[in-house]
């Protein structure tokens, strides 16, 4: 055989193969799964955490006993993951066929899953439950242009403001009377910064997703299909931001600011507001006692009354081997009596129906936690999702860097969104 | 001398038992571990992220072929041009400071007094350090109320804007790349130093010339070509930084993503749930044919000067 064509056959094999290789990745596509989950309830179940057994190993290792106790022939295996990386550690495992049966996840999480056929449908599977959850939280787990519900609602949560009282103080501002509405926000925050000759910023961050909702901004079309967020209202939002940030009012550092530097600026005392939860205020007591002596607790500003609900989820993998069992354990870690004692672990509310009416969630003893917990708690039954469940990451960084562009003075706030929203409807097009 | 196979020297050492020649494969068989670690690591990565990149893949769907849409894609997109300007001025910004500074540092420490030992390592000790850890050091240091700022303060400037003002920003991150690769770097050029003839250092002093001139018309004449090696490296991992950018100006790449650089968006582009496969994989080939050209261009340079 000529050296040459023995050459062209070589190459040919490996690009042939390399076709095969690379055709064979990916996952299965929508209803690539059998929404079935009927049948014995036995087998090994996996079992993935968000960044949970750290505290609460105790808490975990009990549900699962109970739940292999009234399952004899199931065993689970339970995995935890740390909490940075998470939607890169799913990915690859989706990608790789090696999702765990059962896993927790937030709705925007939820979301490419379902729409690539790994979530199980609970809506048919497991749809004799619906009426346990509370409606908003079922909603939750509902995807716009999918069929059905795509996790067991878990946990809620709802962020309360953390503000400084002395800081307040010191500005001339009552720290009795927090701002509750973005008004208010506003023209503290102007006082805040004029007052302090801009040594102290009101906030640490730049409005995000959430902020432009409880601003009253209508996020996305009816039928989820194109993103809103550039309507005047939004403008409105962003230009008196921009305001705050000339001012001095942001700090400066605010266009580049994540979670963890705002709680720092936060806990420096160089910043007078910050949203956290209660695991917030038990890290203030412990390595800043200064801040501790003066910090208040407040809701989170918002002009339509309705709290920002953080949900998550337990989905149940739509090719799962053992799909009765993890049908079983999702709800049985997310029934009523385990939220509860999940919720007395930490501060976080129950999914079911009633669960916020137990005396737990209704009545303080006059200490902080339970403050935070009964305020948090009331709020929640209005609260709502504010997030749409199919803004990406991506579209996170394309709406923030539209924001910073405005804020700096580069690009109108009207032009900046528009910006962003049309790029967010074509990732969301095209994806 | 005689040469002759390892068969022929047993026949001739008289053990009575003929080894058989190698069997055509066996070559094959030998290279066999090396090929299969460097095609399913490197060569396979390779050909998919090209492949990848002429389709609509992302992290959980199989990509359609869709020719050059990506590619054109990038010229409309202008977060792909200030990644571009951006990894092009790193280049620029820390390929000259990693070939000089540490050929001085090198001529520093290379002496022999007390004590130079801790100074070798103490150069050398970034380069162990963790990039995560010492980019959140570099962090701490020149926020807005960091220990440089406060220092500026005492000293009577206003308050600096490493981490808020974008082109501070790029440059605090090139200052800590350089800082950090300084030891590195030092050890090559100590180790190109050792073969400098001490003869040509001490016939050009009793020419007359001074350190400064024994440093142009010696050392440096004595080292191009390390420095030929520094450049290329150096230009190759400038191209390719993402660490320090990200732990200093964030995940979105600075205030409005005005200090991406290309490995940051494929970062950004090819990561998550949603993760843009096929765009991110067109983004590394760019990326790689940037650090290929960069390569060319330094050796090309380099062969002229041999010349």
């Amino acid at each position: 055989m000529p050296r040459d064509s023995r050459r062209t056959r070589i190459a040919q094999a490996v690009l042939a193969a390399s076709v095969l290789l690379l055709s064979a990745c990916g996952a299965p596509g929508p209803g690539g799964g059998d929404d079935s989950a009927e049948g014995a309830v036995k087998g090994q179940v996996t079992f993935q955490t968000w960044n949970l057994k750290a505290r609460f190993q105790k808490y975990f290792d009990g549900v699962i006993k109970d739940f292999e106790k009234k399952y004899p022939g199931t065993e689970v295996k339970w995995i935890d993951q740390p909490a940075e990386g998470y939607p890169q550690k799913l990915s690859a495992d989706a990608a790789a066929g090696t999702l765990p049966d059962v896993v927790n996840v937030s709705p925007d999480l939820a979301y490419p899953l379902a729409k690539a056929g790994l979530a199980l449908d609970i809506g048919k599977a497991a749809g004799k439950y619906r009426t346990e959850y509370l409606d908003g939280a079922w909603q939750s787990q509902e995807m716009p242009g999918l069929p059905g519900v795509y996790a067991f609602p878990w946990y809620l949560n709802t962020g309360p403001m953390f503000y400084n009282k002395a800081l307040f103080r010191r500005a001339g501002l009552d720290p009795a009377k927090p701002p509750t509405t973005y008004d208010g926000l506003f023209a503290d925050a102007l006082t805040m910064a004029r007052n302090s000759d801009r040594k102290i910023a009101m906030l640490a961050g730049t409005p995000s997703i959430e902020d432009f909702g409880r601003y009253g901004v209508r996020l996305m079309d009816a039928r989820g299909t194109a993103f809103t967020f550039n309507e005047p209202k939004g403008v409105e939002l962003l230009t008196r931001y921009k305001e705050l940030y000339a001012a001095g009012a942001l700090d400066s550092q605010a266009l580049t600011s994540v979670a963890e530097s705002a709680g720092r600026k936060f806990a420096q005392q160089s910043v007078a507001m910050n949203p956290g939860s209660a695991l917030d205020l038990e890290n203030f007591k412990r390595d800043a006692p200064g801040l501790y002596e003066n910090v208040g607790i407040t809701d989170a500003v918002n002009n339509t009354g309705k709290a920002n609900m953080y949900v998550q989820g337990l989905m149940v993998n739509a090719q799962s081997k053992v799909k009765p069992a993890a049908v079983a354990l999702a709800h049985f870690v997310t029934d009523r009596q385990n939220q509860m004692a999940f919720a007395r672990q930490v501060t976080v509310f129950p999914s079911t129906k009633g669960a916020l009416d137990d005396p737990y969630f209704t009545k303080e003893d006059g200490t902080d936690a339970t403050r935070v917990r009964v305020a948090a708690a009331k709020s929640l039954k209005t609260a709502v999702n504010y997030t749409p469940v199919v803004l990406s990451d991506q579209m996170k960084t394309v709406l923030r860097n539209a924001v910073a562009r405005a804020l700096q003075g580069r690009q109108s706030p009207q032009a900046a969104l528009d910006s962003a929203a049309a790029q967010c409807d074509r990732l969301l097009k095209t994806g | 001398m005689r040469r002759s196979a390892p068969g022929g020297d047993a026949r001739e050492r008289g053990r009575g038992t003929a080894i058989r020649p190698h069997l055509p494969t066996s070559p094959w068989l030998f290279l066999a571990p090396g090929l299969l670690v460097v095609g399913g690591f490197s060569l396979y990565p390779f050909v998919s992220t090209v492949a990848h990149s002429f389709t609509d893949a992302r992290t959980l769907t199989v990509g359609q072929f869709t020719g050059g849409a990506n590619y054109r894609e990038m010229l409309h997109d202008p977060m792909f041009w200030t990644g571009l300007r951006n990894s092009l001025l790193y280049v620029l910004g820390v390929v000259p400071p990693l070939v000089v500074l540490p050929l001085l540092l090198a001529l520093l420490v290379r002496r022999s007094v007390p004590g130079i030992a801790f100074f070798r390592a103490a150069f050398y000790l970034p380069v162990v350090a963790s990039v995560v850890v010492v980019g959140l050091i570099w962090v701490w240091l020149l926020d807005d109320r960091g220990l440089i700022n406060a220092l500026l303060g005492v000293l009577g400037f206003g308050r600096v804007g490493f981490l808020s003002d974008p082109w501070l920003l790029l440059l605090s991150a090139m200052a800590v790349t350089v800082w950090k690769g300084l030891g590195y770097y030092m050890i090559v050029y100590l180790a190109a130093l050792t073969q400098v003839p001490r003869e040509l250092h001490e016939a050009c002093a009793v020419d007359g010339a001074g350190p400064v001139r024994r440093f142009v018309t010696v050392t440096v004449p004595a080292v191009r070509s390390t420095m030929v090696l520094v450049a290329a490296l150096s230009a190759v991992n400038a191209c390719k930084v993402f660490s320090e950018v990200y732990l200093m100006a964030g995940a979105t790449g600075g205030p409005g993503g005005e200090d991406t650089t290309l490995v940051m968006l494929v970062q950004q582009a090819g990561t998550g749930l949603s993760g843009r496969v096929g765009y991110a994989s067109a983004l590394s080939v760019v990326v790689f044919v940037l650090t290929l050209g960069l390569m060319l261009l330094v050796l090309r340079a380099n062969r002229r000067e041999d010349r």
